[in-house]
């Protein structure tokens, strides 16, 4: 698909979930509002991204060294929109939703999108150790609660939204170890080269590089 | 520490990272054994130790020798690990300093803070200390936990990266296609990656979950209302704790495939059983936690019966294998023994050896006879102090005395060894004996047991001083020293 194409394609997407019954449908339940509606706005941002990203300006990918700076972003952006007091503001009023339908695409999804090449393996891995266990004791936090912590979801649909999160976390954890189980990383165009390297040939390798 | 300038650019001695990990596990075991023997002492009535007090000693001496264990053993993986796939020194010893701070924070929840809930921390316990502790204690024990976790974290990830970048897939690095005949052994990864692997893949899911339920637990301190189910938080806490401390045998026995041969003159051999060993342990060291619930009947009963045979099943593959390989290469080698290489062949003997009544109480019908009784902690320090804890002074006597003057290494390693043995088999005996764990106070009929197991802990630590002390006279000229081969 061409760039121009992909993004009509995303602010189209946006738009549709800006529409009131689509949005209206996937905020009257905490479990969709939190695992479905955010998560899409998100995905959006990062297809941008991974649209323009041959267009950076280069003092960008400067500032954004190791991506440390779009990470931040994405885990301040994240996290601030899980906690429940945002997720009222944005169903009380329609501004604040707004400040949401833009915040989550460009200060969470872009950065993401962006930064995430540029962050060393460890880092990643580290950023996924992080959010994994995140999501869970969230999910287990809202199931603990003594009573309901949003004034516009019952407490059985808090307890929904709850298990929902520690499903997704379940499951990213899965997928997180099946991928490295059997190697696959996720690439555009270019594969990583792989040495398939005996034991010994790399002993020899090392011990000549470290002399 | 020692640093080498190469190329402008700083670097740090991997050598001199891993003995600066020996140096602090070596004084940190001396200081835990000291903390048991107090426990050990004050049951025998021998000293005088108020019972609130022996329990911040029973959380600090548990607390700390899991994460020393973990850390020693850590050390051993990292230095053979290295020799095959690229790892990051700056990651190690990050792991090092995170470690120290959690220390910090968990000492002082205890001898500061009083905090006594057993290293477990069991939910809810931590935040119904019944006045003698506070909130602020409880939670500094479980942000050294934290930072502990993080660290650890860390390292596994690296040694992850690493893995990867060599070998493709964490699967491919266990050797599954070797396991199931699908591809040569010969063309295996060899042991020390093979075991790294397992320990990754067990320690980090391990620490993930353990993160969670700490987080929750914090909460629960300082906001009481929030409530969890206490047993799916004991799960959870079972899962990390019991995985954390079942995987430093993994990572320990490293030496023994690397060590051994040395002496011996023979390879290492590895063929599809040794990789087939590997990816069940594997697999059954993250399920093999529920046999902490045996006597949970609340939990469903196919988990218990689950829990029941993984636990018979869970170390044996892999000590099997170790077993017979060890025999193997030793078997008429023509090995002249020396205190490195008897260190690591006792580590795999007390290894198996405390398997065997570990097995005994993974079996419901005993467990419900022998469930905290001191039936526990007498398997358990037996493939602790004299399997994992051997394989570790071997390690550390192997780096640190290349040339044969061992007449002292030998006094100490005679009065580890028979000191550890008679301050087991008192532990085991009194569990037979129905001697429950945990008692802070011992009545009279008890007593036998107890002092003669404080008897055989003395011995046992001036053994294990000897040793250390050695490593330290021998770690100057250690650090830019090669590995003797
Ligand atoms: C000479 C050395 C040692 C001595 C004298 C010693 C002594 C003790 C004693 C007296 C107890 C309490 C027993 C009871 O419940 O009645 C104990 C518990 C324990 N020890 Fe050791 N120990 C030694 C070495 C080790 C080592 C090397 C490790 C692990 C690497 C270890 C890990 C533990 C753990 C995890 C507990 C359980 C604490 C609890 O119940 O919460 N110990 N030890
Ligand atoms: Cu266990």
């Amino acid at each position: 698909m061409s760039t121009r194409r992909l993004l009509v394609a995303t602010c189209g997407s946006w738009l549709v979930l800006w529409l009131p019954a689509v949005r209206g449908g996937l905020e009257r339940d905490m479990a969709l509002h939190m695992a479905v509606q955010m998560p899409l706005l998100i995905a959006l941002g990062a297809l941008v991204a991974a649209a323009t990203c041959r267009f950076e300006p280069r003092w960008l990918a400067a500032a954004d060294w190791l991506g440390i700076a779009g990470i931040a972003a994405v885990v301040l952006g994240t996290s601030f929109w899980m906690v429940p007091r945002a997720l009222d503001q944005a169903i009380a009023d329609w501004r604040i939703d707004l400040v949401k339908f833009l915040t989550l695409p460009l200060l969470v999804g872009m950065p993401l999108g962006l930064s995430w090449r540029r962050m060393p393996p460890l880092g990643r891995a580290f950023i996924w150790a992080n959010f994994i266990p995140k999501l869970g004791a969230v999910g287990g936090l809202y199931l603990g609660a003594p009573m309901r912590l949003c004034a516009y979801y019952r407490l059985d649909q808090q307890e929904l939204a709850g298990w929902t999160l520690i499903a997704v976390a379940v499951a990213l954890g899965i997928t997180w170890f099946v991928a490295a189980f059997i190697g696959w990383t996720p690439s555009c165009g270019k594969r990583p080269s792989r040495p398939s390297v005996d034991g010994a040939g790399r002993q020899r390798a090392l011990h000549a590089s470290a002399a | 520490m020692t640093m080498a300038v190469t190329a402008g650019r700083t670097a740090i001695n991997p050598r001199a990272a891993v003995l600066a990990y020996l140096a602090v596990s070596g004084i940190v075991y001396l200081l835990m054994m000291l903390l048991g023997l107090t426990m050990r002492l004050a049951q025998a009535q021998w000293i005088d130790v108020p019972p609130n007090f022996f329990y911040v000693v029973m959380t600090m001496h548990g607390a700390g020798m899991v994460g020393i264990a973990g850390l020693s053993s850590a050390a051993v993986m990292w230095h053979f690990v290295r020799r095959y796939i690229p790892v990051s020194t700056a990651v190690f010893l990050t792991n090092l300093v995170f470690f120290l701070i959690g220390a910090v924070l968990i000492l002082g929840a205890g001898f500061i803070g009083g905090f006594g809930a057993a290293w477990t921390f069991l939910f809810p316990l931590p935040a119904h200390s019944g006045g003698l502790w506070s909130v602020n204690a409880a939670a500094s024990y479980l942000v050294g936990l934290i930072f502990i976790g993080v660290g650890f974290l860390l390292l596994h990830l690296d040694i992850a990266r690493g893995i990867l970048s060599t070998y493709g897939g964490l699967g491919a690095a266990l050797g599954v296609k070797q396991a199931f005949g699908l591809a040569p052994a010969e063309k295996g990864p060899p042991p020390a990656v093979t075991a790294s692997t397992m320990a990754l893949i067990a320690n980090i899911l391990g620490i993930l979950v353990g993160a969670a339920v700490l987080v929750i637990s914090l909460v629960n301190l300082y906001v009481p209302t929030f409530t969890f189910n206490a047993l799916a938080a004991k799960n959870l806490i079972y899962y990390f704790g019991h995985t954390f401390i079942n995987v430093t045998i993994y990572m320990a026995v490293i030496a023994v495939y690397e060590i051994l041969p040395v002496y011996t003159h023979r390879k290492w051999k590895t063929n599809w059983a040794f990789y087939l060993a590997w990816v069940l342990s594997t697999v059954f060291v993250l399920t093999v936690y529920t046999h902490h619930l045996l006597m949970d009947f609340a939990m469903p009963t196919w988990t218990l019966v689950a829990g029941q045979v993984i636990s018979w099943l869970s170390g044996l593959p892999v000590l099997l294998v170790t077993a017979f390989g060890t025999l193997t290469v030793v078997y008429r080698s023509g090995l002249r023994w020396n205190p490195a290489a008897a260190l690591v062949f006792l580590g795999v003997a007390g290894w198996a050896i405390g398997v065997i009544p570990a097995i005994a109480d993974g079996t419901i019908a005993v467990n419900s006879v022998m469930h905290n009784t001191q039936w526990v902690p007498g398997h358990f320090h037996t493939y602790l102090l004299l399997g994992m804890v051997a394989m570790v002074l071997g390690f550390m006597t192997y780096l640190t005395n290349p040339q044969p003057r061992y007449g002292f290494a030998w006094l100490g390693y005679w009065l580890y060894l028979v000191g550890g043995v008679i301050f087991v088999i008192a532990f085991l005996l009194a569990g037979a004996a129905s001697v429950p764990r945990r008692y802070a106070v011992h009545v009279a009929q008890w007593l036998p047991y107890d002092r003669i197991g404080s008897i055989g802990a003395t011995v046992a630590i001036a053994g294990v001083l000897i040793l250390v002390a050695r490593f330290f006279v021998g770690i100057r000229t250690a650090a830019s020293a090669q590995d003797p081969t």
